[in-house]
């Protein structure tokens, strides 16, 4: 009995800084592959840069996941407004500018953006929370949807030639931090103070803890779960609006994909499938590890066929441990 | 073949037993669910198994079908020794179990149920449908069932779909077969059709354990009785033995073992009132009407299937009425959601701990405040924290909530502690009406005294408990009053004087 308890508390406690010993352990092991040279501020800043606008996609899933949700429809919300953002911030005197001839202020694409992953999320919180809808389902039909308003709405060309004053919202630095970390910073710590200190991000825990409990509970539970989809949306028009700055155009194949990468990398940051559990700190490592992993086997030389197939086989890994951490025990 | 040669082989057997289960113990933490029990049916009988709500029933059956190990005791079939790995495992060795809910593939017909995992199958591998169909079909008419092979399961009645679960246990050659309520969701008719099936069964030499609260279908069909209360065989009995009332007075025949604290509390004005309250569901709760006074706790018994659970989660909002009205403290409160009932003063413990009542992965302190969050905010509305955490433990502390620390998870503790912390999130309500639905299910002796006094000390201080319990004694210990539910309606109210267990059983099985 006293063996047995001991060692669930051991395990407990390793299983709690897993994400944490993963990242200093890659790092480490990086450092020593490469005798130092990858960890140098100019790679190491390099790395940040890259995983920056992953970072809100995280953010955004892995609230959605902590009330047991999922959203399968990131990747072509975030082009959607990546494109919008873009369509907004064109030099009006390129000819196949959707706007060919009109300027806007710097506004005008970001708000653009926000309000169009606002509403997509809106949508999705709606079909879930009153719809009834799986979340699966639900996020799976708007990932078309989004694919399609975007193919229409660019009529799938390249949206291209954009302002440098738009273009400097990411890729500016203050002194020798670049703007995109600072909006990675400030991102994180509103979603930290959103579930850790007020009354909806405990709720969020609460929902996908319990979901019949929190309803008896007195909680909201429609109503917070349509919140947190849209929190998401939110959190990926911003998303689209940096990339589309940071590349300096935007096109149909502009972050696809990017719902499995920040899935994994919120899951290999401890955000648990059976909802209920997870923090900030750990979505934020998840998706720096997972950049590392990317970064470091590139800096190694490693075929970039092969990093597919690391990346699939941590993601299975990742996911194995917590279903094991958190089933239910009977 | 293997089926008939089993048969036969049977039939030479010497044991005069169908199915003995001998000196049967199971230990759970902190309760000895079964002690010693010694069950035996003969083959060709109806064999009733009666006792109260946790009386053990249900878990010597779990023993049989192997979903549980029991700790002591052997289980033999026709004489020969056998455990039984799980339900599969059982009905392969022809013992079967006819389940309260429905366990079929509504879409699929008939003959696939029956034949469900073990379809014949062509030379090719294939399935044989046309066997599979003329194979089922013999089987319902052997039995007298007036039931196409080839249509959807789903599309039939309840008791047609129970009919066809029989036929199943039949062409296993099952020569146990356990019936689990099976007229709980039945029409007096089918009723009729389900005894003339069962008599078929007997004919055919199987044994039937029939496990059923009601007195009259006991009566009428059973041939022998065993009644079991607190984990303990009292007997079995012929049914000519045994009356109406001899029966009741066994099953709840326990002395009141459990001492409860007294509790001086004066009864002030009315909190609650219920009027003609009726589930939107037709076969649930209808017309229920009651009171409910300062100072007060109001019992609620009645069997499983009562609905008590039902109208206790209508009244606080969970599950919707057609018809009725709720007043708490005078004022109607109409379209009623929990919101609604934690802001009026309302609060509920509801009976499925792990279903409905902890966030198994948070930790004590957020599982104690999360209803009353919205109490604790800054003006900025950041949630004050320190404070939550302080009154959270405050409350704990009161109700000797045994816990390493507050930031442990809930999961981690036993069931009586993880009840405490239920409790706590109630009271942090500051609510003036409770309702405790089973509120020392599955928790130890002691902790159920713990709980009793804290009932009392409630209502002490002018709250008022509306206590749902499958225990007679509690009830009869703990209750100003009882209000007896059967088949979803109130079939009367005692007041501590006329309550007495004999009495509640009476009420809770005034309709069947």
């Amino acid at each position: 009995m006293e063996m047995k308890k001991l060692l669930n508390d051991s395990k407990k406690l390793a299983s709690q800084y897993t994400t944490w010993v993963t990242f200093v352990g890659l790092l480490l092991l990086l450092s020593v592959l490469t005798k130092g040279n990858a960890l140098r501020w100019n790679s190491i800043r390099n790395l940040l840069i890259a995983e920056s606008v992953r970072s809100f996609a995280a953010l955004g899933v892995g609230m959605i996941i902590i009330t047991k949700g999922i959203d399968l429809s990131i990747g072509y919300v975030v082009c959607l407004t990546a494109s919008v953002a873009a369509s907004f911030a064109q030099n009006p005197d390129y000819a196949s500018a959707i706007y060919a001839g009109q300027s806007f202020p710097l506004i005008v694409p970001v708000v653009a953006a926000v309000a169009a992953g606002g509403l997509f999320g809106l949508f999705n919180g709606y079909l879930i929370a009153y719809g009834k809808l799986p979340p699966f389902i639900a996020t799976l039909g708007s990932m078309s949807i989004a694919k399609g308003l975007q193919l229409i709405y660019t009529k799938a060309a390249v949206v291209g030639s954009l302002n440098q004053n738009f273009k400097n919202i990411s890729q500016g630095s203050v002194g020798p931090i670049p703007n995109l970390i600072i909006y990675v910073i400030i991102a994180a710590f509103i979603v930290w103070v959103v579930l850790k200190h007020t009354r909806q991000g405990t709720h969020f825990y609460a929902i996908g803890g319990n979901a019949q409990a929190a309803r008896v509970s007195g909680i909201n539970v429609e109503r917070d779960l349509m919140m947190v989809y849209t929190y998401a949306g939110i959190l990926y028009g911003i998303a689209g609006t940096l990339l589309a700055s940071r590349l300096g155009l935007a096109n149909s194949l502009t972050a696809n994909g990017m719902e499995l990468d920040a899935i994994a990398a919120v899951t290999v940051g401890g955000v648990s499938q059976s909802g209920g559990v997870g923090s900030v700190s750990g979505m934020m490592v998840g998706v720096f590890t997972m950049g590392l992993i990317n970064y470091g086997m590139s800096f190694l030389g490693v075929d970039s066929y092969y990093q597919q197939l690391v990346k699939g086989f941590i993601i299975i890994v990742a996911v194995y441990f917590d279903m094991k951490k958190y089933a239910r025990r009977s | 073949m293997n089926a008939e040669s089993k048969e036969e082989r049977g039939s030479h057997m010497e044991s005069t037993f169908a199915l003995e289960m001998e000196s049967i113990t199971k230990v759970f933490p902190g309760v000895r669910a079964l002690d010693g029990v010694t069950f035996r049916v003969k083959p060709g009988t109806v064999h009733a198994l009666m006792g109260e709500n946790g009386a053990g029933k249900s878990t010597l059956m779990k023993c049989l079908f192997g979903i549980y190990k029991e700790d002591e005791g052997t289980i033999k079939l026709n004489g020969e020794v056998h455990h039984f790995k799980d339900s599969h495992d059982a009905l392969q060795n022809g013992v079967s179990m006819i389940h309260q809910e429905l366990s079929n593939v509504p879409e699929r017909s008939v003959a696939q149920n029956i034949y469900l995992g073990r379809e014949p199958l062509k030379k090719t591998g294939l399935i044989d449908h046309k066997r599979m169909n003329e194979d089922a079909k013999e089987l319902l008419k052997r039995l007298e069932m007036d039931i196409k092979p080839d249509c959807r399961i789903g599309s039939l009645s309840i008791s047609m779909q129970q009919t066809c679960e029989i036929a199943k246990a039949v062409s296993y050659n099952s020569r146990v077969v356990v019936m689990d309520e099976p007229t709980s969701s039945l029409t007096d008719n089918e009723v009729a059709h389900l005894f003339k099936i069962i008599r078929q069964l007997k004919a055919h030499n199987v044994a039937v354990i029939y496990i059923s609260h009601k007195m009259e279908e006991i009566f009428a069909i059973a041939d022998e009785v065993s009644v079991m209360r607190d984990g303990k065989m009292i007997g079995t009995y012929p049914i000519a033995d045994l009356t109406n009332d001899k029966l009741i007075s066994l099953m709840v025949g326990r002395e009141a073992n459990l001492r409860f604290p007294t509790v001086k509390s004066s009864i002030g004005e009315e909190l609650l009132r219920v009027e003609n309250l009726t589930s939107l569901n037709p076969r649930s709760f209808k017309d229920i009407s009651f009171s409910l006074r300062r100072g007060e706790i109001l019992g609620i018994g009645g069997l499983v299937g009562a609905q008590r659970t039902e109208l206790m989660e209508a009244i606080f909002g969970v599950r919707d009425t057609s018809a009725g009205k709720i007043f708490i403290k005078g004022v109607e409160i109409s379209d009623i959601k929990p919101r609604k009932a934690i802001e009026h003063g309302l609060g509920m413990i509801t009976e499925d701990r792990r279903g409905s009542g902890i966030f198994p992965l948070l930790d004590i302190s957020t599982n104690t405040s999360i209803a009353s969050l919205k109490e604790y905010l800054s003006k900025i509305g950041l949630l004050k924290h320190k404070q939550l955490k302080e009154e959270a433990a405050k409350y704990n502390e009161a109700l000797k909530t045994k816990t390493p620390t507050m930031e442990t998870m809930i999961q981690n503790l036993s069931g009586g502690n993880q009840q405490k912390v239920i409790i706590s999130r109630w009271l942090m309500t500051l609510p003036d009406i409770l309702i405790m639905d089973e509120p020392t299910r599955g928790i130890d002796v002691g902790a159920k005294y713990e709980i009793y006094q804290i009932m009392g000390q409630l209502v002490e201080q002018g709250k008022a408990i509306i206590m749902v319990s499958s225990e007679m004694p509690e009830l009869i210990g703990m209750s100003n009053r009882v209000m007896v539910l059967c088949s979803g309606r109130c079939t009367g109210i005692l007041d501590k004087q006329q309550c007495s267990q004999e009495a509640i059983m009476r009420l809770a099985t005034q309709f069947m």
